[in-house]
């Protein structure tokens, strides 16, 4: 689906809990997730600190879309 | 460290009035069996028989453990489970060959399968080919799912020791004898083998134990084959039919088997390392890191590499190949592939280029259309609900079209099946 998004013309960011699969498969911008049961949060979190991960996942992955790469990149801050 | 496996050949299953094989005839007292459950939070317990060739579909399965107790040495089969967690593979283990225990409940629903004991469904699964025990059960009112499958993972554990300790005076039909030298001290020109046991640990009941720790959370570990021969490593897993290894698989890794067999012929066999396939990155790093040091600091020359599932899975596969090889060890790999029902699709989710050498067990997706039976022990409509299934594959006459994953170890990775195919 990233590769079908981007091949339509928009930039895409793959969140992925295992990158080597992401980078496998060809995504361009990767973001890595926390786990497979729970990519985009960490239910072992207090709320107040799972809020802060959640928000800065949507951040990173809000960066990566904004920047141009001329290589698959993984964007691990 | 030696271990004779005495095996008595079980040809045939009933039930009757006290627990004992004699000539081949495996009798099962239903009410005494049933009693060794008790503290178990399961209810609406029952035994039923499946036997080979009979019209009979048991669905869904969770786990299948082959009969087995300790008559010599230390310990006790299933270390963790059943009795204490005394180091096994040593002595003599008596093994009712031919018998199965079967546990049957719908504790997840979305990831056991099913095992049919005659027609075309039968020849995908080696357990049309037991004598079935078959313990029906279902959880005590308000038991959360994970304990549900801890208390089917112990009750099916229990009877299957219970069996082997009613028939424990019996003679055996033949003994094998498994033994390995200690690794200091070798003197062998062999190309040295090691065997790397990749086994499901991903929660959420995709678990797998070792001497009764949950496998997720060791770092891998070098054990000696023997003690996978004696129930060291336990299956507590609802993961997909076709390549969940049920503790029956684990009892009979055909992998060590082989190995053994070969071992001062054509190589030497050094031992085994157990690892994991966690849910995070990190954790797959770490693991695959670890796991090829071991193999490297023992000496290994080659490795045997077997997955558990697929998916996520692969890519711990290829990280163990990866580093594996980087350190000079040859290594092969065996998995399946889900490569859609037209077998076109990548049959891994990730790869690596030093993964040159692999053995395919098959295609999880490969379509099979499967007759009604005369008798279905358990819940058939739970095949909308499993893998490989959909709402539409229980058909109003009773016969069930699905992908081949929905059949218990329709294409198990250790190799333990009739089906498969070689990449080049």
């Amino acid at each position: 689906m990233v590769k079908e998004i981007e091949r339509a013309g928009f930039p895409v960011v793959h969140i992925a809990t295992i990158v080597p699969i992401s980078l496998t498969v060809g995504a361009n911008r990767i973001v890595p997730g926390v786990a497979i049961p729970h990519p985009l949060g960490n239910p072992d979190l207090p709320a107040e600190e799972e809020f802060a991960l959640r928000r800065s996942l949507v951040e990173r992955a809000f960066r990566a879309l904004t920047t141009d790469v001329t290589e698959q990149t993984v964007f691990n801050d | 460290m030696r271990l004779e496996l005495r095996r008595a050949v079980v040809e045939g299953l009933v039930f009757g009035p006290a627990t004992g094989l004699d000539g081949g005839l495996l009798t099962v007292d239903a009410d005494e069996a049933l009693r060794c459950l008790e503290g178990i939070s399961l209810t609406k317990m029952r035994l039923e028989i499946a036997r080979p060739g009979e019209s009979v579909r048991i669905i869904p399965v969770k786990d299948v453990i082959e009969p087995r107790c300790k008559v010599e040495g230390p310990g006790e089969v299933f270390p963790g489970f059943i009795g204490d967690v005394e180091t096994v593979g040593e002595g003599a283990t008596l093994v009712l060959d031919g018998a199965a225990v079967v546990t049957c409940a719908p504790v997840v629903g979305f990831q056991e399968g099913f095992i049919d004991m005659c027609g075309p469904g039968a020849d995908y699964t080696p357990f049309s080919k037991t004598k079935n025990l078959v313990l029906i059960a279902e959880p005590e009112e308000g038991l959360e799912k994970h304990a549900y499958e801890g208390a089917l993972r112990m009750a099916g554990l229990r009877l299957a020791h219970y069996l082997a300790k009613a028939c424990a005076s019996v003679a055996p039909d033949r003994t094998e004898t498994y033994e390995l030298p200690p690794l200091a001290g070798r003197n062998s020109d062999l190309p040295r083998f090691v065997y790397i046991y990749m086994l499901q640990s991903q929660g959420l009941l995709h678990d797998t134990y070792l001497y009764g720790v949950d496998v997720k959370k060791i770092l891998p570990t070098l054990i000696h084959p023997n003690e996978v021969l004696d129930g060291a490593v336990a299956s507590g897993n609802c993961v997909s039919a076709c390549d969940k290894n049920t503790t029956y698989h684990h009892l009979n890794n055909p992998v060590i088997a082989e190995l053994y067999r070969r071992h001062g012929v054509d190589l030497d066999f050094l031992g085994v390392i157990v690892t994991n396939e966690n849910v995070v990155l990190v954790d797959k790093k770490r693991s695959s890191s670890y796991t090829a040091k071991l193999a490297s600091m023992i000496g290994a020359d080659m490795a045997i590499v077997t997955e558990e599932g697929y998916g996520n899975p692969d890519t711990d596969l290829v990280m163990n190949c990866a580093k594996l090889e980087r350190r000079g060890i040859r290594t092969v790999l065996v998995t399946d592939e889900a490569a859609g029902a037209d077998g076109a699709s990548q049959g891994l989710a990730d790869a690596v280029s030093e993964a040159t050498a692999v053995v395919s067990a098959g295609n999880v997706n490969a379509i099979v259309v499967v007759p009604p039976m005369d008798r279905v022990l358990g819940w058939p409509e739970s095949i909308a609900t499993l893998s490989g299934g959909n709402e539409s594959s229980l058909r109003p006459d009773g016969s069930i079209e699905t992908e081949i994953q929905a059949i218990i170890g329709s294409t198990n990775e250790l190799g333990f099946s009739a089906i498969g195919s070689r990449w080049v």
